[in-house]
């Protein structure tokens, strides 16, 4: 069975491979190294693979603008509030829209799925936004991403493979509907809600529209993707950044790197988690 | 609602546990209708002149006169159609060469060997998607930057630049190759997880037959996993046409400058500019209403010539 002959077609595939692997890591590569160089040496071009005069002044220049801190004090709160109180929430109603004693089910269920594929569009959103007072209010962050439907079908389905008896079991011993959710199904879930948890601190971390349309003439409200934006697109250093060897690209450079590093460390769990979807009941 | 609730109070009573019940999914279809359905209402500032109002509330829901006038201005706008080439050039770009690239992804990584290797390759072209636009752009425009990037000094090994007169890729006629190249790096990855998924369902007998009949290893790619993965291709294929005149905002608006905006204005980005630099609230609403309309047209004929010609549906 064992074949002498060298395999072309694999080589060829494991090339391809290689190649697109690299050119998805190289750009962070790059970043992070240029990150730790003398903005001024960057400059000159040819910085590619590693630093060639290191410095740490990029990051003393993030580290010093009080509007980083902000951003990030934002950030942090919108992400650890707005994920909690989605989880809760969109487990809360998957629970009922799980459960197979709900009155009018198809009713609850049609008007989710509806908001699914019909939108009013970002001006109708912005009237909304306007009129309910949510215009530079930190509550835009949280309150519209409280409940989302596809979310709430995930975790419904993940709610449905719980054995009914156990449910049975616990509304003959008294608990009610909310005491069964709390104390039996939300302790159950917890592999599906660290997956969808995980999705939503990634968004809650990487959004900077809400920012650009509600918050951002509220500096104090910044968060730290609006910050960055702010940073790179107008190429200007932050007041009293005294170093002379940067340049505002470098200093930019050191914010990416700062607010790419929570999501890299989260990184590994996250992969772990679609990778069992993908191997496990390979081929081979 | 009512009826329904009616017929099962005649039925039989509701227990307390059902009003509890009741009460939850009466919470997220208020939150719902907050955030979805109150929005919805806001397309009728299209049939409205709502331009220039300093209330556009007002402007949607109070007095004054309905008209189609927003939508007969912007049809009749050659910027308008401008845009409309931009979008659709881009977006029929993005499915001849952008959809099938995960398919291709997942193809090619189901041949390797070694599952560690299989798990790297993965998470490694999966990480871009987890980063956001802000800093995915800004390292982008780093890299094609015509000084300190590093795709002019690659480009010059092919002789396609030059040191003294370096290709400047933020101009507007690389604009669209460069959004391609772009996404492609960023969704890649994730989007050949779905894919992986579905190849790593396929029943393992379906290989060994395939190799009993001889098949070789191209041979059985092609003809037995591609048509077993073909209900997700189609349900994918599917969701990409009824996007067809979609762009993520948040792409766009990032690489988006005034040397490019020629090639680089796509209806996601227009709308924006329309409502929040012009105020033009009336037309932006008509111009995102009639995006909607289109896509749910092609959604829909799309969905029922997949039905007829493969049983393949994404609704029903």
């Amino acid at each position: 069975m064992t074949k002498r002959k060298i395999d072309f077609a694999y080589i060829l595939v494991l090339i391809i491979l290689v190649l697109t692997v690299v050119i998805t890591i190289y750009p962070f590569l790059y970043t992070l190294v240029g990150s730790f160089n003398s903005g001024k040496d960057f400059q000159l071009g040819g910085v590619w693979i590693w630093p060639r005069v290191w410095t740490l002044d990029n990051y003393k220049v993030i580290v010093e603008d009080p509007r980083f801190w902000v951003a990030l004090r934002n950030t942090v709160i919108r992400t650890v509030v707005g994920t909690i109180l989605s989880l809760l929430v969109t487990s809360l109603i998957a629970y009922a829209l799980s459960h197979p004693k709900l009155p009018c089910k198809k009713f609850f269920k049609i008007t989710a799925i509806i908001t699914m594929y019909f939108s009013g569009g970002i001006v109708p959103f912005f009237v909304l936004v306007n009129a309910i007072g949510l215009y530079d209010n930190f509550l835009v962050y949280i309150l519209p991403s409280l409940y989302s439907v596809y979310n709430m079908i995930v975790i419904s389905k993940f709610f449905k493979g719980i054995d009914e008896g156990i449910r049975e079991a616990a509304r003959i011993d008294g608990a009610s509907e909310f005491r069964i959710w709390a104390q039996i199904y939300l302790p159950m879930s917890i592999p599906v809600m660290v997956t969808v948890g995980m999705w939503i601190v990634v968004m809650h971390w990487n959004s900077y529209l809400p920012t650009l349309l509600y918050t951002s003439k509220d500096p104090s409200l910044w968060t730290l993707q609006y910050y960055l934006m702010v940073i790179i697109k107008d190429a200007t250093l932050p007041d009293g950044a005294v170093y002379d060897t940067i340049t505002a690209q470098s200093v930019s450079f050191a914010g990416m790197v700062l607010s790419m590093l929570p999501i890299a460390l989260i990184y590994p769990i996250l992969s772990k988690k679609f990778n069992n979807n993908t191997v496990g009941t390979g081929k081979d | 609602m009512e009826q329904c609730l009616d017929k099962q109070k005649n039925r039989k009573r509701l227990t307390k546990g059902q009003w509890e019940l009741l009460v939850f999914a009466t919470f997220g279809l208020i939150l719902l209708v907050i955030f979805s359905y109150l929005p919805m209402t806001g397309v009728l500032l299209a049939f409205r002149d709502g331009n220039k109002a300093l209330d556009i509330v007002d402007a949607t829901f109070g007095e004054g006169i309905w008209t189609f006038q927003n939508f007969i201005n912007v049809l009749s706008d050659a910027k308008f159609w401008d845009v409309m080439k931009n979008t659709l050039g881009l977006n029929l770009l993005s499915l001849l060469i952008s959809f099938p690239a995960p398919i291709i992804f997942a193809l090619l990584l189901n041949e390797v060997r070694s599952k560690k290797a299989k798990n790297a390759f993965q998470t490694i072209a999966t990480f871009p998607h987890f980063i956001s636009w802000v800093i995915f752009g800004g390292i982008i425009n780093a890299l094609t930057d015509t000084s300190t990037g590093i795709i002019n000094p690659i480009l010059q090994l092919f002789g396609l630049s030059s040191p003294d007169n370096p290709v400047d890729l933020s101009l507007s006629q690389y604009f669209w190759a460069k959004m391609i190249i772009v996404s492609l790096i960023k969704n890649v990855g994730w989007g050949s997880i779905i894919y992986s998924a579905a190849i790593a369902n396929i029943n393992p007998s379906v290989y060994e037959a395939a190799k009993i009949d001889g098949a070789g290893r191209f041979r059985t790619a092609v003809s037995v996993t591609l048509p077993l993965i073909l209900p997700t291709v189609t349900t994918f294929l599917l969701l990409s046409i009824g996007r067809i005149l979609g762009n993520s905002f948040e792409q766009f608006y990032v690489f988006q400058n005034v040397a490019n905006l020629e090639r680089s204005e796509v209806l996601a980005t227009f709308v924006y500019s329309q409502a929040f630099t012009y105020r033009n609230y009336s037309t932006a609403a008509a111009i995102s209403f009639f995006e909607g309309v289109v896509s749910v047209i092609l959604l829909t004929l799309s969905n029922k010539i997949s039905k007829k010609l493969s049983g393949n549906s994404l609704i029903g």
